[in-house]
């Protein structure tokens, strides 16, 4: 294997490792603070690459000017949801694994509504918007604008939430909720505005990705399922809570994947991840990175 | 004793349906049966431990699979002895290291081994065998594969009450209850779980068995569908896996929905599937036999009583 394959799959690895830390982020977040197991995670990735790309098509302008309101919409949404639904959840249910289970169900119906929805709304599979696909060459390595641009936005994503959770008061917050969550109540915290604000963000974060891939990779109202996956196999690498850990399983993931893949095959790929998972949750079912 | 009678009396004119020669009522009757079958033994170990299994699509496809491997080489009731065999020899196996998680791990390990089953066996058949699915040749008859089904479903539901009545199903309850105090009274948490993981596996593995015969071409796409557990389990929570009259009505009320929308409306079935899914996990935990309607009906007539005072 020569250098310039290497750093290629390094690359390559690094974007799609990227795109699953912003999207287990979400979901660590969801379940680290209210034991949202949410499987539907990924729809809302598929919802976000959708209406990039129905804008796109609409208007013709940049993919990237949609992002940003794309993400406030999802974030309303995730309020919505969060108002209608786990509210309610949280609020019935007896103890935190009734929580758990009955949100995977929930989950499960919320899964089958957004795809069927995006099914009925723009039918099955479709290309997506390639934007920016000339290729940056640094050297002797070539990459795709676009995979760059995408890595740099993660990056910056991911690095972001990162400081606000450690340097702000409202980080501390969050923090607090995810270490002891009756601890913040009884501290003051307000977790009837941080809740829903966290779900929603988790939400937005997914949007972002979904709002990225669309202008690498074909839309399917499926395309989602698959991140839901590997953001469950980052929050369990990582473990619950752990936002630094996640980063790092996500990363240590999408090398995997990529250099699985390889040195097997594609058709490897789904096999590897849920070898992946369920080694994971037998050896280390409380994260890689577990004192 | 009257109970008996009545079970007796309700297998006996099912029994009896293929004597009215409607293809449609038939077929009817053997989805719906088929997903009594599996709502009944997934209620059997799911419903009292609330150990929420996702690997029935697994069980099934297993059986499936034995189907497609014994048929014509063994008589059609050792096919269907040896998919539910199947079925529990995998849930033994992942039993025995899953049981030990509790919560949403235990349904997503479930859920991902199924997964990994399916990928599995779809990646060996194209490296080694060379194929996607397989056909089925010398099917036996529809009426003998409708009245197998019935038999097991049949076989569930007596199962579901027997085993709910035996030490077993009071250990189940008091392990779904608060697993350490089960334990400290004596029950071995582990070998009940087991029991009665794999008592639930060998039907979900025989109705797969039976019912691969119906497809007559199967690929793992088909048999391992994810579709079939989540099915299984909306129609157990809507209709209350506590009770056996819980999945029977969650298993009519689904077919007939499923037979008259998804066909003509597909995706509007499954956004239906999900709305009903969320409503009935948000307001009825115990599902449609589970709920007091006794109470709601007093609420009800209450509310009103004092509006008629003038």
């Amino acid at each position: 294997m020569n250098f310039y394959l290497f750093i290629d799959l390094v690359v390559a690895g690094l974007v799609t490792g990227g795109i699953y830390a912003v999207v287990a982020l979400g979901l660590n977040l969801q379940y680290g603070l209210m034991r949202i197991m949410n499987i539907a995670h990924g729809e809302f990735l598929m919802l976000g690459a959708y209406f990039t790309y129905a804008l796109v098509k609409v208007t013709g302008a940049s993919p990237l000017w949609f992002i940003p309101p794309m993400m406030v919409a999802l974030f309303l949404l995730g309020l919505l949801l969060h108002r209608l639904i786990f509210r309610l959840l949280a609020a019935t249910s007896p103890n935190a694994e009734a929580m758990e289970a009955r949100s995977l169900i929930v989950g499960f119906g919320l899964m089958f509504i957004a795809q069927n929805v995006a099914q009925l709304i723009w039918g099955g599979g479709m290309s997506g918007q390639p934007y920016l696909d000339a290729p940056v060459t640094f050297g002797e390595v070539t990459v795709a604008a676009n995979r760059l641009l995408v890595l740099v936005v993660v990056a910056a994503a991911s690095l972001a939430l990162v400081l606000v959770l450690k340097k702000t008061l409202l980080g501390k917050a969050v923090r607090g909720m995810l270490q002891a969550p009756l601890g913040a109540m009884l501290v003051g915290i307000d977790t009837r505005t941080l809740h829903p604000a966290c779900f929603g963000l988790g939400l937005a974060l997914a949007g972002l990705a979904g709002g990225l891939l669309s202008m690498v990779y074909e839309l399917t109202p499926a395309m989602g399922e698959p991140y839901t996956i590997s953001a469950l196999i980052v929050i369990t690498l990582g473990g619950l809570g752990n936002i630094p850990g996640a980063i790092a399983g996500a990363i240590l993931l999408g090398l995997a994947e990529t250099f699985g893949m390889y040195f097997t095959s594609p058709s490897m790929k789904i096999l590897i991840s849920y070898g992946v998972l369920v080694g994971v949750l037998l050896l280390r079912p409380k994260g890689l990175f577990a004192r | 004793m009257m109970r008996n009678i009545h079970f007796l009396i309700a297998v006996a004119l099912l029994a009896a349906l293929p004597a009215i020669e409607s293809p449609f009522i038939q077929s009817m009757a053997l989805t719906c049966l088929m997903f009594a079958g599996l709502a009944v033994s997934w209620s059997m170990f799911s419903g009292p431990t609330r150990y929420l299994s996702l690997a029935t699509s697994a069980f099934f496809g297993l059986g499936a699979y034995c189907t497609a491997w014994g048929l014509g080489k063994l008589p059609w009731p050792a096919v269907v002895m040896l998919g539910g065999c199947a079925a529990v020899v995998f849930a033994f196996a992942i039993g025995l290291i899953t049981l030990r998680l509790r919560g949403a791990y235990f349904a997503v390990i479930t859920y991902g081994l199924g997964e990994l089953v399916k990928h599995s066996i779809t990646h060996v058949e194209k490296t080694w065998f060379g194929t996607v699915g397989r056909v089925m040749t010398e099917t036996p008859s529809s009426a003998t594969v409708y009245w197998t089904v019935l038999a097991i479903a049949a076989l569930a539901v007596w199962t579901y009450v027997a085993f709910g009545r035996s030490r077993y199903g009071h250990a189940l309850r008091g392990i779904g209850m608060d697993e350490e105090r089960a334990a400290t009274l004596g029950v071995n948490p582990m070998r009940v779980k087991l029991i009665g993981f794999c008592l639930s596996a060998w039907f979900a593995g025989a109705l797969g068995a039976a019912m691969a015969v119906r497809w007559t071409y199967i690929d793992p796409h088909t048999v391992f569908n994810p579709f079939i557990v989540f099915q299984t389990v909306l129609i157990s929570m809507v209709g209350g896996p506590l009770t056996i009259g819980g999945p029977l009505i969650g298993a009519l009320a689904f077919s007939l929905l499923s037979e008259f929308l998804r066909l003509s409306l597909p995706y509007l079935y499954m956004i239906i599937l999900g709305v009903l899914l969320i409503v009935s996990v948000l307001y009825l935990p115990d599902g449609i036999a589970g709920y007091d309607w006794k109470r709601l009906w007093e609420k009800i007539t209450r509310r009103k009583a004092p509006e008629e005072k003038p």
